[in-house]
């Protein structure tokens, strides 16, 4: 586990999503790095009963690089809390319908090939919401390093390198106020969550920025 | 005479009688030990020995009763002995002596020890006979100190094996049916643990949620932290719309701020 | 995507990792998730609780290194939305050891109703164990759970075969008490045999009976009726 830094891949004028994917495979490729496996990021979110009183919304995501855990974080309006727990949780939410119930139609997920590339790993995801494309994130980590204070310049340097100017020089919003802290899989989630927020509100827009 | 013989003969029988039993009893010990081996167990095992003990027991009592005959004054000839195989002695020794010749005979009516034992007697009987009067009391008493010690041991064991068996078998109570039920009704519905019970709380009776087993008794006292809210009171289970305030009032606290 | 699916990706590239949700109900199905808890509870006095460890230590696994010490911090939740019935939640963490997950479980309602419950040899009841991060109780406070109760749990543990026995002490939240001044609620230990199963694995219930059974007359265990339990009286 290192830092990861996850970005938003706009797309061009005429191309689909798997062309996309498709050109930056090639590129990746062209680097040197080698395919390993798919993986998924979803999401699914619940929102409480008008009985509970104060809405209050929980956003159930899994990683298929932490097979074994469920992330849920909790939004309040004031605050956002976190919980890592096992696969059984999703069991528990299941009890929950009384009082928690899943809004299908937001469930979102990003899938595609993860590819590693010496201390690299990087992930092409094409974000679906409820079975449509909505746009891609590419998700690289640097394993060797968990400060991302320490690796920000090497990761913005090396998604540049491919992804060109669509990498800010600044790391990304949620990383700036924990770039001291040691990273964890909880922050890749809450980075997942924050773009599939803004895909959610962009509501079935593909451009973005 | 006739009588005698007549009271003889009754004597016979029933020692007869209880010698088959014990003998029976044997043969199917060792009938068991022989096949049963493998499943036997120990209790059954003692059974047949506490059989064997009380056979024994009542056959000696028998023997030594005062109105048996005094077996010891009868002697008992061997008027004719035969090498010839004699059926009807097989059958009544169960194929265990096949002729009443000289070879057995003196084994079976033997009265007195073997010879070889006689002599080792005579010897024994020489040596103490040799042994100075202070020499023996010296020995009987260092003889008796011994045996004097380790019945001392036997029966303090035995006192504290019978104190302790009497301390565990005169069921001292080892669980309690309240306690558990105390335990039980405190870890599943936190009976005895919310520390706040709120005054002038209605008895229970009227509260629907008692019906559930997992019913908060104590009819929802506030979190041990959180603030006394009287107006939460008749919402309890009543309508949803003070289980709303109810909540609220405990989601803004957070109890573990202490 | 059919450049993807080149061969020298290998075989792994053309596997799409299942969804948790899809793993979920496939484990559902198959009947694996041990969500089922047998239970059987009793107590001993604190008097005789040093001849039922002794007896345990005989009698199960972890003979060589002994019976495992716990203590631990339960506190119970429910939250109820707009059903009657209260969802319970109860939240465990280990107070000597640091690092541990805390627990986070629910319990259903013992089965007691159900048709053959009478007959049943143990209690019955669904469960859900789920490790979980230390900020659960903060999530489940947020979530609109209230605290009902909490206490201190304190005692021993030990295995045979898929059964758990507990030996435990309960001890009432001492409000900024030391640990060793903490108030007992009885004068016994809490003893329960519990095992964790899928559904369906009924015959477990009837090895946890005879294992009760050589426990007698030290320990009573038995199902507890917790509709039977005498609330009225409160210290």
């Amino acid at each position: 586990m290192g830092v990861t830094v996850l970005q938003q891949f706009p797309m061009g004028e005429n191309k689909t999503g798997p062309q996309t994917i498709e050109f930056l495979t090639k590129r990746v490729v062209a680097l040197g790095a080698v395919q390993c496996g798919q993986f998924l990021v979803d999401c699914e979110t619940y929102m409480s009963v008008p009985a509970l009183g104060t809405p209050r919304t929980v956003h159930v995501l899994h990683n298929s690089e932490q097979p074994a855990s469920v992330f849920s974080l909790l939004e309040t309006g004031t605050k956002t809390i976190p919980l890592v727990a096992d696969g059984l949780f999703d069991l528990l939410m299941l009890k929950m319908t009384p009082i928690y119930t899943s809004k299908k139609q937001t469930k979102v997920e990003s899938k595609g090939p993860r590819f590693e590339l010496t201390d690299f790993v990087i992930k092409l995801g094409s974000v679906t919401m409820s079975q449509n494309f909505k746009g891609i994130l590419v998700e690289v980590e640097y394993r060797p390093c968990v400060v991302p204070a320490n690796c920000w310049e090497l990761l913005r340097e090396f998604l540049q390198g491919f992804l060109g100017t669509c990498v800010q020089n600044i790391p990304p919003q949620y990383l700036q106020n924990r770039m001291n802290d040691i990273y964890q899989p909880m922050d890749t989630i809450h980075q997942y969550l924050d773009h599939f927020t803004m895909y959610r509100k962009a509501s079935g827009m593909i451009q973005y920025q | 005479m006739q009588r005698e013989e007549k009271q003889l003969e009754l004597a016979m029988d029933n020692i007869i009688l209880r010698v088959n039993d014990l003998k029976n009893s044997i043969g199917q010990m060792i009938f068991k030990i022989e096949h049963e081996y493998e499943t036997l167990h120990w209790p059954t095992f003692l059974d047949n020995f506490a059989l064997l003990s009380g056979q024994l027991t009542s056959l000696s009592k028998m023997l030594s009763h005062d109105k048996s005959p005094a077996l010891r004054n009868l002697t008992v000839l061997p008027l004719l002995l035969s090498q010839e195989r004699d059926e009807t002695l097989i059958r009544l020794t169960e194929n265990r002596v096949p002729a009443f010749a000289h070879d057995l005979v003196p084994d079976y009516l033997r009265t007195k020890p073997e010879p070889e034992v006689e002599n080792k007697m005579i010897q024994l009987d020489h040596k103490a006979a040799g042994l100075s009067f202070d020499t023996a009391q010296k020995q009987m008493a260092a003889y008796s100190k011994v045996v004097g010690h380790v019945w001392e041991i036997v029966s303090k064991a035995r006192e504290e094996w019978e104190s302790e068996a009497g301390v565990r078998g005169s069921a001292t109570q080892t669980s309690s049916v309240t306690d558990t039920q105390t335990l039980v009704a405190a870890v599943a519905l936190g009976k005895g643990l919310k520390m706040m019970v709120p005054q002038g709380v209605q008895p229970n009776s009227q509260n629907p949620m008692m019906m559930s087993p997992m019913g908060r008794p104590g009819s929802g006292g506030p979190p041990p932290q959180g603030p006394m809210n009287p107006g939460q009171q008749p919402g309890i289970g009543k309508a949803p719309s003070g289980i709303k305030t109810n909540i609220k009032a405990a989601s803004q606290i957070h109890p573990y701020g202490r | 995507m059919s450049t993807m699916d080149v061969k020298e990706w290998g075989q792994l590239s053309s596997q799409q990792p299942p969804t948790a949700m899809d793993s979920l109900s496939v484990a559902l199905k198959g009947n694996i998730i041990p969500n089922q808890e047998y239970l059987l509870q009793g107590s001993v006095l604190d008097s005789a609780v040093e001849i039922l460890l002794h007896r345990l230590r005989g009698l199960c696994d972890n003979v060589d290194s002994g019976p495992e010490t716990f203590h631990d911090h339960e506190m119970c939740f429910s939250i109820r939305g707009s059903s009657p019935q209260p969802l319970l939640l109860r939240v465990r963490r280990a107070l000597d050891t640091q690092d541990a997950p805390w627990q986070l479980r629910y319990i259903g309602q013992p089965e007691l109703g159900a048709p053959d419950a009478k007959s049943r040899p143990t209690i019955v009841r669904s469960s859900i164990d789920i490790g979980t991060s230390s900020t659960v109780v903060d999530f489940l406070t947020e979530l609109g759970c209230r605290l009902d109760f909490e206490y201190i749990v304190r005692g021993y543990m030990f295995c045979k075969g898929r059964m758990k026995i507990t030996v435990s002490k309960i001890y009432k939240m001492g409000q900024g008490k030391p640990p060793e001044s903490l108030e007992p609620v009885s004068q016994s230990y809490l003893v329960e045999l519990s095992v964790l199963a899928p559904s369906g694995q009924d015959a477990i219930a009837d090895d946890m009976r005879a294992f009760a059974d050589q426990l007698r007359p030290l320990v009573i265990l038995e199902k507890v009726d917790y509709k039977r339990l005498p609330l009225s009286a409160m210290p």
